[in-house]
């Protein structure tokens, strides 16, 4: 068979989410929320106060005593050493005490693509303008400003749209320092378009760091493109 | 590459002498960590190759494959000096558990310690394919101190050369060796970033989610069955799960809103510090994994992030934005006596604590804004650059026995994963196929 190639996966994504008729995007996104309870049951759900009520114990009693060295013998006896996942052998097998296993799961990279996509359909569709700031700062220019009165009167005149406001960074500095420092970008954007009367309610924001660059090239004009607020309309949770 | 080390004070100074144990401490430091540390002469006479049903061809490339995995490994140990034993007329290449007469001269040749062994098929038993004998020659006894025998199945052939290294440096350290730790790491599929763990050695790469988004800056629990990481729930929220490397199973830790970022626990495991700005701006929390209870340790309108624990688990060093650009700052697990610990340089973050206690790693800019690995002492007396050039250095994260430290870099291009010994010698780039693997974690050892 032949393969397509998978940069065509987005587009085709892409038309299909547009092909299809409202009542089919909503099972979509009914769908998407449906995976979530499943994983929000999966993952042991969450107290109130917002951290994991029910997780195992991860105190550190000493040394994992099936895994530890046995020292050299004069008359060695022999050890099985155990394999991967799917392939332990015996339970008192030694070696990788900890079986390593990839949980595969193409229906959810196949959910994010086409919810990223119809995200960006929908972004593009407004007329949403993104702001671009200096390196190390997260002050919004004159420029910004003037993109973002645009945006605010979009806001205004939708007034049930909620938007996300995405924090992004250039590939310098640390993935750390960078998820903090696109928070405060993706902040000062919220901020200002509440100065403009955006009810902060429709507005949330998200810090992407420098982990979704729009462009990856090591140039500064590259950089410019990355060190950015993204302004998207939410279209799923 | 242009990476070398770069000198600030005297490494052979700092390396011998700066024995900085935080007050209170009861690590303890080992001889072979010392500068004045003679590394002890080692030779591999050889793993010779068994006979099997396999084919010839098949069979010699095993008995290599072992041999080289092991020579790597011992040459990493840091513990050992490998010797060229023909060079010296002792011969290499010979079956069974007896030492070759040739050894004798070892001890006159200046070598220490001697192994050899066999490796090959094993017929009758479809369970375990493989067999693998190897021997221990020392010198200084002019005996056989003993050996080992591994069984196992073909997948495991790299697993018994990285056993039996460990058992050597066990043998003549009383340290548990590095040959069979992990690396955890983030990997680029797509526009995705997944967990993925290797060994040590960047062989046997096996992914851990597949969420189709962002998944980021995985760090290992003490005992080594869990991952925790800062992962995006339906793009929009930043949770702090945790993954069972065994079972694949999640949990959500932190679910609070805002950021929630690097995780990381305690030494023992009792208590998770990370960094969240679900009060406002980001800042520093533990929260204990028995009771679940939260307690903030920092409270400053700037941002507070990276937090990494002291071997003792009294101490956390941190990243803080409160002096302008983002610097280091130590502070007691409670979060009391806050003091800033790098002044050189507008650009100090990412800091990592040597299970040893005596450095912390960091990423520091240069005059240059480059992005570089750092090492400074916890009382700030001593600071060497260790790698040079171009790009991005990030995420460095010490080996269990504090001897390498492994971090991701963009020196050559494309985000790709390295190792470099703690003075800044032997760079070793580990992973080679991706478009992008940054953030490795290093497992503890077992």
């Amino acid at each position: 068979m032949k393969k397509i190639p998978l940069s065509y996966l987005p587009l085709i994504l892409g038309v299909i989410v547009l092909g299809m008729p409202a009542c089919s995007k909503k099972a979509v996104r009914s769908g998407g929320d449906m995976q979530a309870l499943q994983d929000e049951t999966a993952k042991g759900g969450g107290s109130k106060d917002g951290t994991g009520s029910s997780f195992p114990d991860t105190s550190f009693s000493g040394r994992n005593e099936s895994n530890n060295l046995r020292g050299l013998d004069r008359n060695p006896s022999e050890e099985r050493l155990g394999g991967h996942a799917g392939n332990t052998g015996s339970p008192g097998g030694v070696g990788h005490a900890n079986a390593m296993v990839a949980k595969a799961d193409s229906g959810a990279v196949a959910r994010q693509l086409a919810e990223i996509r119809a995200e960006q359909v929908a972004s593009v569709a407004a007329g949403l303008r993104d702001v671009f700031f200096a390196y190390d700062s997260f002050s919004v220019t004159d420029e910004g400003r003037h993109a973002l009165a645009g945006d605010a009167e979009w806001a205004r005149s939708n007034p049930t749209a909620q938007l996300k406001i995405e924090g992004h960074c250039d590939e310098r500095g640390t993935s750390a320092y960078n998820l903090v420092l696109g928070e405060k970008r993706a902040k000062a954007v919220r901020n200002y378009l509440v100065e403009l009367g955006v009810a902060p309610t429709y507005l949330s924001v998200v810090s992407y760091g420098k982990e979704r660059p729009f462009c990856t090239e090591h140039t500064e004009s590259c950089y410019s493109q990355n060190r950015r607020g993204h302004l998207a309309v939410k279209t799923g949770k | 590459m242009a990476f070398r080390v770069v000198v600030f004070v005297s490494l052979c100074v700092s390396i011998g002498v700066a024995w900085i144990i935080e007050s209170g401490a009861a690590d303890v430091f080992l001889e072979a960590t010392r500068q004045d540390f003679q590394k002890i002469p080692l030779g591999i006479a050889g793993i010779e190759n068994l006979g099997g049903s396999e084919s010839p061809e098949a069979r010699v490339k095993l008995g290599t494959r072992i041999e080289d995995v092991l020579k790597a490994d011992v040459r990493r140990s840091l513990v050992f000096s490998l010797v060229d034993l023909p060079s010296l007329g002792m011969k290499v290449g010979h079956l069974g558990a007896e030492p070759d007469p040739s050894f004798k001269q070892a001890a006159e040749n200046g070598v220490s310690v001697i192994v050899w062994g066999q490796a090959g098929m094993k017929s009758g038993n479809k369970d375990a394919d493989l067999s693998m004998d190897g021997y221990v020659y020392d010198a200084g006894n002019n005996e056989v101190v003993g050996g080992k025998r591994y069984v196992g199945s073909a997948s495991v052939a790299r697993l018994m050369a990285h056993r039996f290294a460990d058992e050597l440096v066990f043998r003549y350290t009383g340290e548990p060796g590095i040959a069979r730790t992990k690396i955890a790491y983030v990997s680029e599929l797509g526009t995705a970033r997944e967990l993925f763990v290797m060994d040590y050695d960047g062989y046997d790469p096996r992914q851990l989610t597949a969420d189709g988004f962002l998944n980021l800056m995985p760090r290992w629990s003490p005992d080594r069955r869990f991952l925790v990481f800062t992962t995006y729930r339906n793009r929009n929220t930043q949770d702090i799960d945790m993954i069972e490397l065994a079972t694949g199973k999640r949990w959500t830790l932190v679910a609070q809103g805002g950021l929630n970022i690097t995780p990381v626990f305690s030494p023992d495991g009792n208590s998770l510090a990370y960094s969240s700005s679900h009060e406002g701006n980001a800042e520093l929390y533990r929260l204990d994994t028995k009771t679940k209870a939260v307690q903030r340790l920092t409270t400053h309108a700037a941002g507070d992030l990276s937090p990494s624990w002291s071997p003792s688990g009294r101490e956390l060093v941190f990243t803080s934005d409160r002096s302008g650009g983002p610097q280091i700052f130590l502070m007691s697990a409670d979060g009391s006596n806050v003091r800033r610990l790098t002044f050189e340089g507008d650009y100090n973050a990412a800091p990592a604590w040597s299970p040893r206690g005596n450095w912390i790693a960091y990423v520091c800019r240069t005059p240059k804004k480059e992005y570089k690995l750092c090492v400074i002492t916890p009382d700030g007396q001593k600071r060497l650059q260790l790698t040079t050039g171009l790009g991005v250095d990030d995420s460095p994260s010490w080996s269990p026995d504090g001897r390498h430290l492994v971090f991701s870099s963009t020196v050559e291009g494309k985000s790709q994963i390295y190792m470099i010994d703690a003075d800044g010698k032997d760079l070793e780039r580990i992973t080679f196929t991706g478009t992008h693997n940054s953030a490795p974690s290093w497992s503890p050892a077992s």
